[in-house]
Order: C-alpha cells, then sequence, then structure tokens
C-alpha cells in the first residue's frame, strides 16, 4: 500500500522532470492523476472517522492511529500529546487521549474497539510532529483489534474527502 | 437525564425572584463603536432558521468548591444535548488554585505552601496554564456543540457586559486573555470534545493579588525539567482597580444579561425582546437528585490519581554542595525521575563526572512532593566527595 504511494509520487516527480510543452503536461498530469486518484484513495488504507481519527491496519490486525490532516490544520500548533497507555482496553468511541493546543484540551476517540500495544513514545517528545507529519511520524498509538468488523463502518479516504466538503465543519 | 434537567428547569421559578431587575440601562455603550461591530461567530453552515431554534441558559453554581464546580462542568458537557441550548455557567470559588489539564503542579506552585496555608489545588479537564481564584474572581464556562465553539464571541460578549455595565474598556488578546491598560484580567482555557465542548475563563474583580502572588511562587533552587505544559506568566490587574463599584454579584447579574440579549450566531444586541425568549437564569444546587453522578465526578476530580497521578512525567534535580577540598569534585547533581506522581530513580552526578549513580531508598515508589525531594537533599547534605560512592553502594 504505501508502495503504491511512493510509485505514485515518483511517477509525478518523474513528469515534473520531462520538459514537455505546458499544455501537453498538464493535460497528461491530469489524465494521469485521474487514472491514479482511484488507486491511491484506496490505497492509503485508512479509514477515518466522523471525529477525524484514522486508522490503518496492518495483516496481523494491528492498527496504528492518528488524526487527519483536516484535524492538525484546525487544532494549529500542538504543545503537548496525552496518549494510551500500553495494555489499556478500549471500546469504539471511547475516549483514548487528548492534544493540547493554543489551550484547548481536545480529546482523542478510539476509531476501533481493542488492547493498545504501543504508543509513540516520539509524539510524546515532540508533539509537533502531529502538524508535520499527521499520517507518518506523527502517527498517535497502535491497538490489536478486537473487533475488526468496526473497519466497516468507517470512512474509506473518498467517503471522508465527500464528509468533509459536506457534512463537517 | 431528561428527568435531572426538568428537574434543573423547576428551579426557575426561584430565580425569577432573584433576577426581577428590570433590563440594565443601555446607556453607556450608545456612543461607542465597539458596539457597532458584529462578529459573525459561525465557522458552520447553519441558516439563521438554526439560530432561533437556539434557546440560551445562565446557570449560576451556588457552590465555591472547586471540585463540585469543575464537576458540575464536567457533568454538563458530558450529559447535556446543547445542540438548541446554549449554556453559561457562572461560578465563585473559595481560595484556590488551578492548574491546566498536562500541567505540573509543582513548577507551577508552591504545593506545599498551599497545603499549609489552607488553598486547594485541582487540575481541570481543560488545557492551558495555572490560575489562581478566590471569592472576587468570577469565572464563566460557555457550553455549546463542537462545531459551535468560539472564544472571541465569547471573550467579545464579556467585554461588551463589562462595558455596559460599568463603561470600563477591555480589549482581547491574540492569546484570547482580556486586558485592561495591558494588563490580563482573564485567563481562558477549553476542552474540545464530541459532541460538546466548552470554553472558559477567569475574571479578576477583586482578587487578593498577594495571595495569589504567594501561591503561585515556587522555590526556584529545583530545577523542573519536563514537556508538561508550561504557563506564561503575565501581569494581571483586577477591574475593581479601575472602578471601586465593581463588584462579582453585579458583574456576574451584567454577564448573564448579555448572554442572554445576544443571538447565538452573532454580536450584536437582541435587547430585552431577545431575553424573554430566552430560558433565562437558573440557580444550580449541586445535589446528587439533580446531577446523577456527581458525587463520582467529583471524588475523581479530588483524588490524588487525578491531581497528582496525571503530572506528566518529569525529572527535578538540584546541586548540592560537598565537604571537600577537591574543588573538581566539590559538587554533586541529584536527579530525581517522577512518573505518574512517583519517585522512579535516583540519581547522582559528581561534578567532573559523567557517571551517572543511581542510589537506593525507600523513598522510591513513594509519591513526589517537596518534602521528600528535601528529604532526600538533606540525607545528601553530609555527605563528602569522599563518601559518594558508600552511598551509591549502601543507598540512602
Amino acid at each position: 500500500m504505501v508502495l503504491c504511494q511512493i510509485i505514485f509520487r515518483n511517477s509525478t516527480n518523474a513528469l515534473r522532470r520531462i520538459n514537455l510543452p505546458a499544455s501537453i503536461k498538464s493535460q497528461f498530469a491530469q489524465s494521469h492523476a485521474r487514472s491514479f486518484s482511484t488507486t491511491l484513495v484506496n490505497s492509503s488504507g485508512r479509514k477515518y472517522t466522523k471525529k477525524h481519527e484514522w486508522v490503518s491496519v496492518d495483516e496481523f490486525n494491528i492498527g496504528t492511529v492518528g488524526i487527519s490532516n483536516y484535524a492538525q490544520e484546525a487544532l494549529g500548533d500542538v504543545v503537548y500529546a496525552q496518549l494510551p497507555d500500553i495494555g489499556t482496553s478500549f471500546r469504539q468511541k471511547d475516549e483514548c487521549g487528548a492534544l493540547e493546543s493554543v489551550k484547548a484540551a481536545s480529546e482523542i476517540y478510539s476509531p476501533v474497539s481493542g488492547d493498545v500495544t504501543e504508543k509513540n513514545v516520539a509524539v510524546e517528545d515532540t508533539p509537533s510532529l502531529i502538524n508535520t507529519s499527521c499520517y507518518e511520524n506523527g502517527w498517535l498509538f497502535k491497538i490489536k483489534l478486537a473487533k475488526p468488523s468496526e473497519l466497516d463502518e468507517l470512512l474509506d479516504e473518498k467517503q471522508y474527502e465527500e464528509f468533509l466538503k459536506t457534512d463537517a465543519s | 437525564m431528561i428527568m435531572n434537567i426538568g428537574a434543573v428547569r423547576q428551579s426557575r421559578g426561584l430565580l425569577g425572584y432573584i433576577f426581577t431587575t428590570s433590563m440594565r440601562s443601555t446607556n453607556a455603550m450608545q456612543s461607542n463603536k465597539k458596539f457597532s461591530t458584529t462578529t459573525s461567530t459561525s465557522t458552520t453552515s447553519s441558516t439563521s432558521k438554526d439560530n432561533e431554534l437556539i434557546k440560551k441558559s445562565v446557570f449560576i453554581s451556588q457552590s465555591y468548591d472547586i471540585f463540585t464546580n469543575l464537576a458540575i462542568e464536567d457533568w454538563i458537557y458530558r450529559n447535556y444535548d446543547l445542540k438548541n441550548h446554549h449554556i453559561l455557567m457562572l461560578w465563585v470559588n473559595n481560595p484556590c488554585v488551578v492548574i491546566g489539564r498536562h500541567q505540573n503542579p509543582f513548577s507551577e506552585a508552591n504545593v506545599f505552601g498551599l497545603k499549609s496555608a489552607g488553598i486547594e489545588l485541582a487540575r481541570r479537564n481543560s488545557g492551558g496554564g495555572t490560575v489562581y481564584h478566590d471569592r472576587n474572581n468570577l469565572n464563566c464556562t460557555f457550553f455549546t456543540p463542537r462545531d459551535r465553539y468560539d472564544r472571541k464571541y465569547n471573550l467579545n460578549l464579556i467585554s461588551r457586559a463589562i462595558y455596559r455595565e460599568y463603561g470600563i474598556d477591555t480589549e482581547i488578546s491574540e492569546r484570547d486573555d482580556i486586558l485592561l491598560h495591558g494588563k490580563k484580567v482573564s485567563g481562558t482555557a477549553a476542552k474540545l470534545g464530541h459532541p460538546n465542548a466548552y470554553h472558559h475563563c477567569t475574571l479578576l474583580v477583586d482578587c487578593n493579588k498577594n495571595n495569589l502572588k504567594s501561591a503561585l511562587t515556587r522555590n526556584e533552587k529545583e530545577e523542573i525539567i519536563s514537556k508538561a505544559t508550561a504557563s506564561v506568566r503575565s501581569p494581571i490587574k483586577n477591574l475593581a482597580d479601575v472602578n471601586k463599584n465593581v463588584n462579582v454579584q453585579q458583574l456576574l447579574t451584567a454577564i448573564g444579561y448579555e448572554f442572554l440579549r445576544t443571538p447565538a450566531d452573532k454580536l450584536c444586541d437582541g435587547g430585552r425582546e431577545l431575553v424573554m425568549q430566552q430560558r433565562g437564569f437558573q440557580l444550580i444546587n449541586p445535589t446528587e437528585k439533580w446531577f446523577p453522578g456527581l458525587n463520582e465526578l467529583r471524588e475523581n476530580l479530588n483524588s490524588w490519581e487525578w491531581k497528582y497521578g496525571k503530572t506528566p512525567k518529569f525529572t527535578v534535580s538540584t546541586t548540592i554542595e560537598l565537604k571537600t577540598n577537591d574543588e573538581c569534585h566539590n559538587s554533586m547533581k541529584v536527579c530525581v525521575d517522577v512518573e505518574k506522581g512517583i519517585i522512579q530513580k535516583i540519581d547522582l552526578i559528581l561534578k567532573g563526572s559523567s557517571e551517572v549513580m543511581p542510589i537506593v531508598s525507600s523513598l522510591i515508589g513513594q509519591p513526589y512532593d517537596e518534602n521528600n525531594f528535601e528529604k532526600i537533599v538533606n540525607a545528601l547534605k553530609s555527605v563528602s566527595t569522599e563518601n559518594v560512592k558508600s552511598v551509591y553502594e549502601n543507598g540512602l
């Protein structure tokens, strides 16, 4: 999945390097982007909640949890990350931590049920990672899924983007 | 829950009695340009029809106990449906120091000094820095759905109330403090969840500045290193400094009325007509009958586990002079690691040496406080360079 993204990035970079007339380039870029857009949407593998958390699950049923780019932008500079301890059990939608920014503590809700297996110590030390890299280095914690079927209730990337356009405020 | 809200509503009769004063004079504000500006609050796509549905209530807490008031706040946040009902809670406390959710009480206050002065220490659920409260400080909590959370609207509303009532001109800083002559009269913090959120702020009416200062001063000899949110210390002012007529009771009524006469979506004056459409003032009696589960929330807020155990991990250190003639090794640093409020590790580092010597002590596993730290320091004061090693080997 990650591989797919890298390939996509490389291909756009390559595109930039090719010296074609601008019109052809943009046409090519558009069609290229279009053909890739669906792959990209599915390829991130992330599922989103309407509260703006994401979870990405590996083949061992371990989900990595973070907050979306929309959420980190809305929060502003995160100055403190309170993450759940390893071994804590959560049900879906339970409060599982908090992020502090501009004097506000924002609750994080667990997107799935399960037991916490790891927390991102780097984010505890450098909370700004959430702002600079919310989908990669700024992940929050990992959780062993108790009910993988819960993923079906979550939004995929495309649905989440639609949700941001229409329902989110 | 619904039953409970019903119970709250019934109490209106009581309030009607207290707040029969007619609408306050609007003379003071007519000429001021600040009232002509209307700030659009919402980032939502709500229509004006939605806004018409929103009714407002002013709750006045009858408790002066910080833990009870924080528990009421938490109860409302957890249980109320705020979609069409915005609430302003006004409350006052006996002397106490309130730290932000992710703060270290030992960095922010003189914790031991507070205990001996009978000043409570509390940790709130919202972010932000440390504040001192007493009976001459008014607290305002604005409860809305998360998508209606708007600190600027709330602070401007307070600023308008102060101007309307007393003609005192205040401004809102970039940090969302309310300033009077450039000094802070109000500090802000917030808690954002789903579906609800709240923004609360303090308002210094005639606070005891000496008590405030001594409560928030700590022993600087010890250095505390942690990731905890640090307070931004600011010069403060009381509203009563510029107008001695300002008092908590009158200001509380003025802010309550301003809240009711201001539409939920924009800062303008809806006047008496709008006030009449609102749910009005309600006195809040903090009982288990009104708020089932309130006692448990209060117990949690007053527990050691919440107040101290929630402190982000930290290291406190100080330098101790040693009895020796050896100038290269005449002092040592003692570092105490604290996690979840408990002493985890005590290390010694001799000046001029890079070796870290963990030492054994019965204080490991004990709750950290200034007294326990002093015990460690005192035990080490008698040590000389020559026997540092023996402390390391045999424990304190």
